[in-house]
């Protein structure tokens, strides 16, 4: 872990005493520099968007933060034993995933996160693209090295979907399910897209890219005319906007809390909370297997997480990759 | 086929409107395609006696046919690039890209030479070391299993 920029000390003292002063004194002593240097750092997070005030003999107090994705500002009081031990921001990149796999072939630590305001390439599954407009929603890479072998990684698509889930349910009442294997609905429309890589040996995985894009506050006007599959976004089905911010760090605890317990219990617990996140089970679905379209009832999850689907023959298909729709 | 058969045919078939042509039988494949600003002609002797025929520049490489009755008994100097997980086995990035390799290609330790995708977990396959593809078993989209021979090399 690198250590703390001064932005990023003064951001969590702010954070540690929600509406209190600072005074100038004890950040000076906090950062070790001087007053006039305590102030040019608050003058900096002003120019950031940060709303600073400043009251003579009292000092600094944060009236309200951006809602834009600053490391300092996720990583404040976050608390995690391994996510996001580091973050980067990018203002604009091609794709967080290409970003994150990038920095995990230069050998960064496990917990990067890799966020970005703006993708010009984000990716969706077989070379599709998302849709990735800047200032509205999330665009995050997690880079994770378990000690696991390459056929357990798959698991950890569900972890991220119930993580997901889980960060809308509790920044909003809105009730998320997941679709098989981590699409993120709201009534019905895609809310958010997952795509994971992952970089591995024969025996071992170096490491596992989990990429997530949730529309928070897209607008129907920046949705294209030709998707897929229906979609939204939360500022839609709540008709307000969430913090961006708020979400990205609820987000990053979930993640954190699940992937501790997949390191510690293996994946059942993290199948478990994913199938009671599933309102298709027992629903007839249609699922697109690129060769060939397979109809039927889905049954569940078999114990590599593959889909169970029982045709209308009563065989029951085990389903590794495909686009399902209920029907 | 004779040089001169071989010109006689391309003369029959600019004489048409024909803009591909393709002919194979046991001891060779011919390819002509026709485009509207330039012309090519692809020869290829079948793929187990194609060491002895030095290699084009991969123009038109030879779709993935069945595979014929490849010389297995010759065959054990061939090593496997299995897949590390049960999932689906992709040749190529997105359904409108090129293959990450093809019979013939060389290709080098380290380079991504196909995906397979468990549950939207796609894992880029790399060869573990300098090699070039002798055949590819599975088909692309092929469901596959873990632990699957996905491609037969020849290391280098």
């Amino acid at each position: 872990m690198t250590s703390p920029t001064p932005r990023e000390i003064i951001l969590d003292l702010f954070s540690q005493a929600p509406d209190s002063f600072l005074s100038g004194g004890r950040l000076s002593t906090e950062l070790g520099v001087s007053r006039t240097a305590v102030w040019k750092h608050i003058s900096s997070l002003r120019e950031a968007g940060y709303e600073i005030e400043a009251v003579p003999s009292r000092g600094y107090r944060l009236l309200q933060s951006p809602d834009t994705l600053r490391p300092e500002a996720i990583q404040a009081g976050l608390n995690c034993s391994r996510v996001a031990s580091q973050v980067r921001c990018f203002d604009q990149t091609d794709s967080t995933n290409l970003q994150a796999c990038r920095l995990g072939d230069a050998g960064e630590a496990e917990g990067l996160v890799v966020v970005a305001d703006q993708q010009s390439a984000g990716k969706g599954r077989m070379g599709r693209q998302w849709i990735s407009p800047p200032g509205v929603n999330l665009y995050a890479s997690i880079l994770l090295r378990p000690s696991i072998p390459p056929f357990d990684a798959p698991q950890l698509t569900f972890l991220s979907a119930v993580a997901v889930c889980r960060a809308i349910r509790h920044c909003t009442d809105l009730q998320a399910t997941v679709k098989w294997p981590n699409d993120i609905l709201l009534n019905g429309a895609k809310v958010a897209g997952l795509l994971n890589e992952m970089s591995s040996e024969t025996d071992r995985v170096n490491y596992v890219v989990l990429g997530v894009g949730v529309n928070l506050n897209m607008t129907a006007d920046l949705f294209p005319a030709d998707l897929r599959y229906p979609a939204t976004s939360l500022v839609l089905e709540l008709g307000k906007p969430v913090s961006r911010l708020a979400f990205t760090r609820e987000l990053l605890r979930q993640v954190d809390t699940l992937y501790q317990d997949f390191l510690a219990n293996g994946h059942e617990p993290v199948m478990a909370a994913w199938s009671e996140l599933c309102d298709l089970t027992g629903k007839s679905v249609s699922v697109d297997c690129n060769s060939q379209i397979i109809q039927g009832t889905m049954v569940g999850l078999n114990e590599d997480g593959a889909l169970l689907v029982r045709t209308a023959a009563g065989k029951i298909e085990n389903i590794y990759a495909g686009d399902v729709r209920p029907v | 086929m004779e040089i001169k058969d071989l010109k006689a045919l391309v003369k029959i078939i600019t004489d048409t409107d024909i803009t591909e042509f393709e002919m194979e039988n046991a001891e060779e494949k011919i390819v002509i395609k026709r485009g509207p600003d330039k012309e090519y002609i692809h020869l290829a002797a079948p793929t187990n006696i194609m060491s002895s025929t030095p290699q084009a520049p991969a123009v038109a490489t030879a779709p993935a046919a069945a595979p014929v009755a490849a010389p297995v008994a010759a065959d054990d100097n061939y090593e496997t690039i299995i897949s590390p997980m049960v999932g689906t086995f992709y040749r190529k990035p997105s359904p409108e890209a090129d293959y990450f390799a093809s019979v013939g290609d060389v290709v080098e330790a380290g380079q991504t030479v196909c995906l397979v995708e468990a549950m939207k977990m796609f894992n880029e396959i790399e060869a573990e070391f300098k090699c070039k593809i002798i055949e590819i078993i599975k088909d692309d989209a092929a469901p596959i299993e873990f632990g699957e021979p996905l491609f037969k090399v020849e290391r280098l």
